[in-house]
């Protein structure tokens, strides 16, 4: 690290807001720590920490609750950590227009509990609310269960402000629900992971605050029987807001204290369905689905807690104390039982023990899988996350190494490959990034 | 752009035809001459060729020619568009979609289509009502705008305060690059790896590339709707009465506006039941479940009448719901009864400010000596003002361009946009910086250039062409570092 | 942006006419758009001269002089089938019948073509349609051709591609004629049964009288069961749609005010047609005649009483007794039944009150056939490819006869289907309702 880059960082934003040394621990990623962490209070701050590294040619690693900071390829090089968590302003709510404008280091909780006094919601539950920021859970394109019904961010950011690499403050979309007018820049930076901009506001669309809401949870004897009344319930006039299918593993992780704690035993598989809207809505749906499930060998019928809902986002990393590698898939949802029960016995046969969760009805599953082997032998870990990312690609969808051991990283790639499109990506980072300043490295096709 | 001599132009057509078959090529003056403009008359261009491909691979091979002789080109759907966007207005080609407007595969169980950009929109959903689906995104012109088009506009519609735009059902795309690559963007799963291409192509206006295949989500068709009209004699109760509905805790599917100049139009087209002394009238819809419908329909019915409706009533049946969206869906058209010609505008503000904007509308229109019906998206806070003016009196446009260019100023200042669904296009290039500096328009360009660095893929559109206007904004401008080798530059 | 003309000003001032008829009209086309889909030609070929928008667009340019009859602006226009469905669908209201047909007589003005073309014309416009007689004397020779089994002979040997021109559509779409006493015209006056609700004067047409004279007697017949006394008026000849559609101008007006003097002294209270070019056109002949003062009047009170024979009917419910028709149909609406005259609902209305019968849907039932006058022998190719498309889905319903109300239409399906070999009728909605009311099947055309 040069120390004249150091010092007109602390210059900018102050000292107590440039972090080095040892306070650098909670930022070491992949084994490699970064040369500074820094945390600007204001959008020009960021500006010109931008600015300075890239005069400098540091590269910057956006930061908010860190909650992702381990999804993606070794950085080469580790680089300063911008943390946005002092940018957690709110800067606009207008409850009759049903937006908000917020700045991006505002956690999800901190965000919904002010929205939640105003009778409004974002529609988005990804995992970790606590911690998670929004400027990371867009940069991520994380979710939760509910994207069922609500979607992503891709369908609730309507404005976003970012900082890009040369250092500019930049405007896309706006303050409206409906807008055409140039690019659609927020589409460009949900799901980049720091490497286009380093998000710093957004404009998001909300909801008002359901009535009445609840989850209940089905045991069926087998994953293709749950996988049977998932398509039946798909086809039906209901309108769930999360329609979850877990393996035992995954749905004992929902909570022992629960009436679901014992959820798993004596299960091929859970399906967990979420209702919300007006009172007798809820109630009719609960009646139909068990109604729907019955002739697919649904049974037992539970309401679970509301504290179930956060833990669905989580439910196959929190199966075990300490997962080895965790994967995520991208299929159509009519593959996702047979992805689950064949991926189970691919790991099943190496010895391995798994736990698997879907948002079944929009195709995402995720995986984790358990390794009690010497992490330096990470052959048969990488042979099974191999076959599971072909057996994703032979139905036309995709994976995503999310976490995983370094040794395990290097062999197995964390992103699939985007195809020709691929080119394209590489065309828009050096349209807008040419030194490579923003998170280098990390994301798919070398970008 | 030089014109192209004769013996170039045969020799062109020639190399085309090569390409898409003889029939497939127009030339002509006078046929060219239909293509010169799309639903906005207020721009004319002449391309030298209309070519009318029928695969991916013709496409390819015609934007390839094209980049091979400079030529600009621009797609066209059914050029129902309201900015000039398919216009071809630096000259060369326009590539016809109509020929490519299959349904190639309905996905029933993964809830997905895969159709030719050439389909009209409301094809694809007769193609599936039968097994209870549709496809959402409704605009007004469904009934005969494609789905290629909808990709490059990102079409709205009535229905999309509750489903969304086109850019919330597009999965994947099949995309002819603007250098004839034929390239997948996203597919036919929720995200794919990488940028989300399909996210940034859908309402790029054709200055991306040319979609050849589209993914599209299909859904079920909700088990009730519920239609309530709601009837005002004052415009500012309407626009109250939208807010109010918001506030009480309903998002309806839709909520339409129409003043009384509109009703009258509508009426006068169809005959579809709104009351024609009423200052203004509110199509709300609701649907989903029938459990509680009639519930959630009281609470409309409460809120209108609280701001002040004199009559709210329910469509009894499909046929009378029809017939009111009927009306509404042609209220456009319908001013073509009223008026030898008018300009739609199209802007966004958020729904609080409708009735200040309302007014300020009204008061500029007038203070140009104009008239104006209003009919619009009120839920989503998307105006539509169309300005009613006589084309045979002089100076007639120009007042009709001054009066949109304040309307559209009064809907940046409130925090709006210029555009809800129209697009950019030809007619408000010149607008986008009031809501955009120089620094936003920047990377939109860089964006483009990672797209389109010859920029001979649809020319002259989006970004403003008065060099000026990319110098006011709040950030202070800095050559980037491509622009200093040359590699890019900024308009 | 050399080419871009922010003035969409028109460059004359003066109204626009196009063979002496006004095109003001196309001033109400706001260019939404909103036609295309409707428009088959444009569904066909994706091209837009050849779609409702596009043509207005042509049809203003040649009035305001921006562009020439040339052999393109001619074929485009030509083209054009005049079947209204974009009216149908026009928000703005664009008289668009009216407007073709104005470019249409400036064709045949402007351009009147070769001299067998000219000729061709003649014997139709001139000889035929406008002479009872002389159809009827057509109508022998070629009942004579039918049934010396010449006609047999010509289509086996496939001669009939040796015939030039449009000739060979001609041959595939000839009736076959009934013989003559089935041609004989109806009596003049049929009285009324049972409690007596109007009287109506029946349009017996020209070439419907002759080819279809079952159709009329059926007409004749189910109006006296539904308490009409139906007045025949003699004298009466072709109505003029054919040549106002044709581009006949002068000929179509001529026929107009025949037609309106020999009704009027039927003092009948409705004039009831049972084919669809005739009575959209009869009820345009306000419009037709406006310019003409000693006619004007006339032409507009006339045009108020002309009804179509379902429009008419479906004012009240059918008198009964109907006995059941065990069949399962499927119903094509003609053109100017439906966008002409805007008539969708009253037909159904009639099928559903016959016992016994099984209606289905048609995909696009309210699509051109191809027929279109007589499109489908002046454009063979693209009437061909309407007609493909209409039987395609005429036999995906898998419906036992097609129902219509035109026999144009008749014609028209019925050689689509002796095409495909395929084993389903083709019925006026008369015939089905006669059927019911006790009628044994006559011999189909």
């Amino acid at each position: 690290m040069q120390d004249a880059l150091l010092e007109r960082l602390r210059a900018v934003i102050g000292p107590a807001n440039v972090l080095t040394g040892v306070e650098l621990s909670p930022y070491v990623v992949d084994g490699r720590t970064p040369e500074a962490a820094v945390f600007p209070g204001a959008l020009e701050e960021v500006a010109a920490v931008i600015a300075l590294c890239g005069q400098a040619e540091v590269p910057v690693v956006p930061w908010g609750g860190g909650t992702a900071a381990s999804v993606g390829m070794p950085a080469a090089r580790a680089g300063v950590v911008l943390g946005l968590r002092r940018l957690a302003r709110l800067v606009e709510h207008e409850p009759g227009d049903l937006t908000v404008t917020v700045e991006s280091g505002v956690t999800i909780a901190e965000l919904q509990a002010a929205l939640g006094n105003r009778g409004q919601w974002l529609s988005l539950d990804p995992a970790d609310a606590e911690r998670a920021t929004l400027g990371g859970v867009l940069a991520a394109n994380a979710a939760g269960p509910r994207r069922h019904l609500y979607g992503t961010a891709r369908d609730l950011l309507i404005g976003v402000t970012v900082v890009t690499a040369d250092a500019a403050v930049v405007k896309g979309g706006g303050k409206v629900v409906k807008n055409v007018a140039g690019y659609d820049l927020p589409k460009l930076f949900i799901g980049s992971y720091g490497t286009l901009g380093v998000i710093v506001e957004a404009t998001l669309k909300l909801r008002p605050v359901p009535e009445a809401e609840r989850l209940v949870a089905l045991r069926f004897a087998r994953l293709k029987d749950a996988a049977a009344a998932v398509r039946a319930l798909l086809a039906s006039d209901l309108i769930p807001n999360a329609v979850e299918l877990l393996d035992p593993t995954a749905a004992a992780a929902l909570g022992a204290g629960e009436a679901g704690g014992a959820l798993g035993l004596a299960a091929g598989a859970v399906l967990v369905v979420g209702f919300d809207g007006l009172p007798e809505q809820v109630e009719w749906q609960c009646a139909e689905l068990a109604r729907l499930a019955a002739p697919h060998g649904g049974r037992d019928a539970t309401p679970l807690s509301s504290a179930a809902w956060p833990r669905l986002a989580a439910a196959v990393r929190d199966a075990f104390p300490v997962a080895t590698a965790v994967m995520s898939f991208d299929v159509v949802p009519a593959q996702v039982a047979e992805l689950m029960e064949q991926g189970a016995g691919v790991a099943r046969a190496r010895g391995f023990q798994t736990a698997w969760a879907a948002h079944a009805g929009v195709g995402v599953v995720s995986a984790a899988l358990v390794s009690d082997r010497e992490p330096r032998e990470p052959g048969p870990v990488c042979g099974v996350l191999s076959e599971w990312r072909e057996m994703a690609r032979a139905g036309g969808g995709h994976a995503t190494l999310e976490r995983a051991p370094l040794a395990v990283k290097s062999q197995v790639p964390v992103w699939d490959d985007p195809g020709a499109a691929g080119r394209v990506m590489q065309r828009i980072k050096a349209q807008l990034d040419p030194k490579r300043i923003l998170n280098p490295g990390r994301f798919v096709a070398g970008i | 752009m030089a014109t192209l001599t004769s013996g170039r132009k045969t020799a062109l057509r020639r190399e085309l035809e090569a390409i898409v078959g003889p029939g497939g090529v127009l030339s002509d003056p006078d046929e060219l001459l239909v293509y010169e403009s799309d639903g906005l008359t207020l721009f004319r261009a002449l391309a030298d060729f209309v070519v009318f491909p029928t695969s991916a691979e013709h496409v390819a091979a015609v934007v390839r020619l094209a980049g091979r002789e400079g030529l600009p080109f621009v797609a066209r759907g059914a050029g129902t568009g309201l900015s000039g966007g398919c216009l071809p207005a630096e000259g060369g080609l326009v590539i016809s979609m109509m020929r490519m407007n299959r349904i190639l595969e309905i996905d029933y169980e993964n809830q997905l289509a895969v159709v030719e950009p050439g389909l009209v929109n409301l094809h694809l959903s007769w193609a599936v009502v039968p097994k209870g689906y549709y496809y959402a995104p409704d605009p007004s012109s469904q009934q005969a705008c494609t789905l290629g088009g909808n990709i490059a506009n990102n079409s709205g519609g009535p229905h999309t305060l509750k489903y969304g735009v086109t850019t919330n059902h597009v999965l994947g795309l099949e995309v002819v690059m603007p250098d004839g690559e034929i390239v997948w963007l996203g597919g036919r799963t929720r995200a794919t790896p990488g940028y989300d291409l399909a996210g940034v192509f859908v309402g790029s206006e054709g200055t991306f590339g040319i979609a050849t295949k589209i993914v599209v989500r299909i859904l079920k068709k909700p088990q009730a709707v519920k239609t309530v009209l709601a009837v005002f004699d004052q415009v500012d109760h309407a626009s109250a009465a939208v807010s109010a509905i918001i506030a009480r805790g309903l998002v309806p599917a839709a909520v339409e506006m129409m003043d009384q100049l509109t009703i009258q139009a509508v009426e006068d087209a169809f005959g579809c039941g709104y009351p024609r002394d009423a200052a203004a009238a509110l199509l709300v819809e609701l649907d989903g479940l029938r459990v509680g419908m009639d519930a959630q329909t009281e609470r409309i019915v409460q809120a209108c009448r609280d701001a002040g409706a004199r009559e709210v009533r329910t469509a009894r049946d499909e046929a009378e719901r029809a017939l009111l969206w009927k009306g509404r869906k042609s209220a456009f058209g319908a001013f073509g009864r009223v008026s030898p010609a008018y300009m739609v505008m199209d802007g966004v503000i958020p729904r609080t400010k409708l009735p200040y904007v309302l007014r300020r509308v009204n008061e500029i229109v007038a203070a140009h000596g104009l008239r104006v019906g209003n009919v619009f998206h009120a839920g989503d806070g998307n105006l539509h003002p169309n300005i009613l003016y006589d084309p045979r009196v002089p100076g007639a446009e120009a007042r009709v361009v001054e009066a949109g260019a304040e309307i559209m100023k009064v809907c940046a200042e409130v925090g709006g946009s210029i555009s809800g669904e129209h697009g950019i296009g030809l007619e408000k290039a010149d607008f986008m910086p009031f809501i955009f500096s120089a620094a936003d328009l920047a990377v939109m360009q860089r964006l483009k250039n990672a797209f389109n660095p010859t920029g001979l893929c649809n020319p002259g559109k989006v970004f403003p062409t008065k060099k000026s206007c990319v110098e006011v904004g709040p950030v202070a401008y800095t050559p980037h570092a491509i622009e200093a080798k040359g590699l890019a530059q900024r308009f | 942006m050399a080419h871009i003309v922010e003035d969409a000003r028109r460059t004359a001032t003066g109204p626009l006419v196009l063979h002496g008829l006004s095109v003001e009209g196309v001033n109400q086309c706001v260019h939404c758009g909103l036609c295309l889909a409707s428009c088959p030609t444009f569904a066909e070929l994706g091209t837009e001269m050849d779609s409702p928008r596009g043509r207005i667009f042509l049809i203003k340019a040649l009035a305001e002089g921006r562009t020439a009859l040339t052999d393109t602006t001619v074929q485009h226009l030509s083209l054009c089938l005049d079947c209204r469905a974009c009216e149908t669908v026009c928000p703005a209201g664009v008289p668009y019948g009216r407007l073709i047909e104005a470019a249409k007589a400036e064709i045949e003005h402007a351009r009147p073509g070769s001299p067998a073309r000219r000729l061709f014309r003649w014997l139709n416009f001139g000889l035929l349609l406008g002479r009872p007689w002389a159809l009827r004397l057509a109508a022998t020779a070629l009942r004579l051709y039918q049934v010396s089994g010449l006609q047999a002979l010509v289509r086996r040997s496939r001669l009939v591609r040796l015939l030039p021109g449009t000739l060979p559509a001609w041959e595939a779409l000839l009736p076959s004629l009934p013989p003559r006493h089935e041609r004989a015209p109806l009596p003049s006056y049929v009285m009324a049964e049972g409690a007596r609700r109007a009287r109506v004067a029946l349009l017996t047409g020209c070439v419907q009288s002759v080819v279809f004279g079952a159709h009329n007697r059926a007409t004749a017949r189910v109006l006296a069961k539904n308490g009409c006394d139906v007045i025949v008026p003699e004298g009466q000849g072709c109505c003029g749609a054919l040549n106002a559609h044709g581009g006949d101008h002068a000929r179509a007006l001529e026929m107009s005010r025949r037609t309106i003097e020999t009704f009027e002294a039927a003092r009948a209270d409705a004039v009831i047609v049972n084919t669809s070019g005739c009575g959209a056109h009869m009820k345009g002949y306000g419009a037709l005649l406006d310019g003409d003062p000693a006619w004007a009047e006339r032409a507009r009170r006339f045009a108020a009483s002309v009804q179509d024979l379902s429009e008419f009917l479906a004012k009240a419910p059918l008198v009964p007794p109907l006995s059941p028709v065990a069949l399962r149909v499927t119903y094509h609406d003609p053109c100017h039944v439906v966008h002409g005259q805007k008539i969708r609902k009253e037909p159904r209305q009639l099928l559903a009150q016959i016992p016994g019968l099984s209606v289905v849907d048609l995909v696009e039932s309210d699509w051109c056939c191809g027929s279109a006058g007589i499109y489908n022998l002046t454009q063979p190719e693209m009437a061909g490819r309407l007609l493909e498309r209409k039987i395609r889905h005429v036999l995906e319903t898998g419906a036992e006869a097609v129902v219509t109300a035109n026999p144009g239409c008749i014609l028209q399906i019925q050689a689509g289907l002796r095409a495909r070999g395929a084993e389903v009728q083709v019925l006026h909605l008369v015939e089905l309702l006669d059927r019911a009311y006790g009628r044994p099947a006559e011999r189909g055309p």
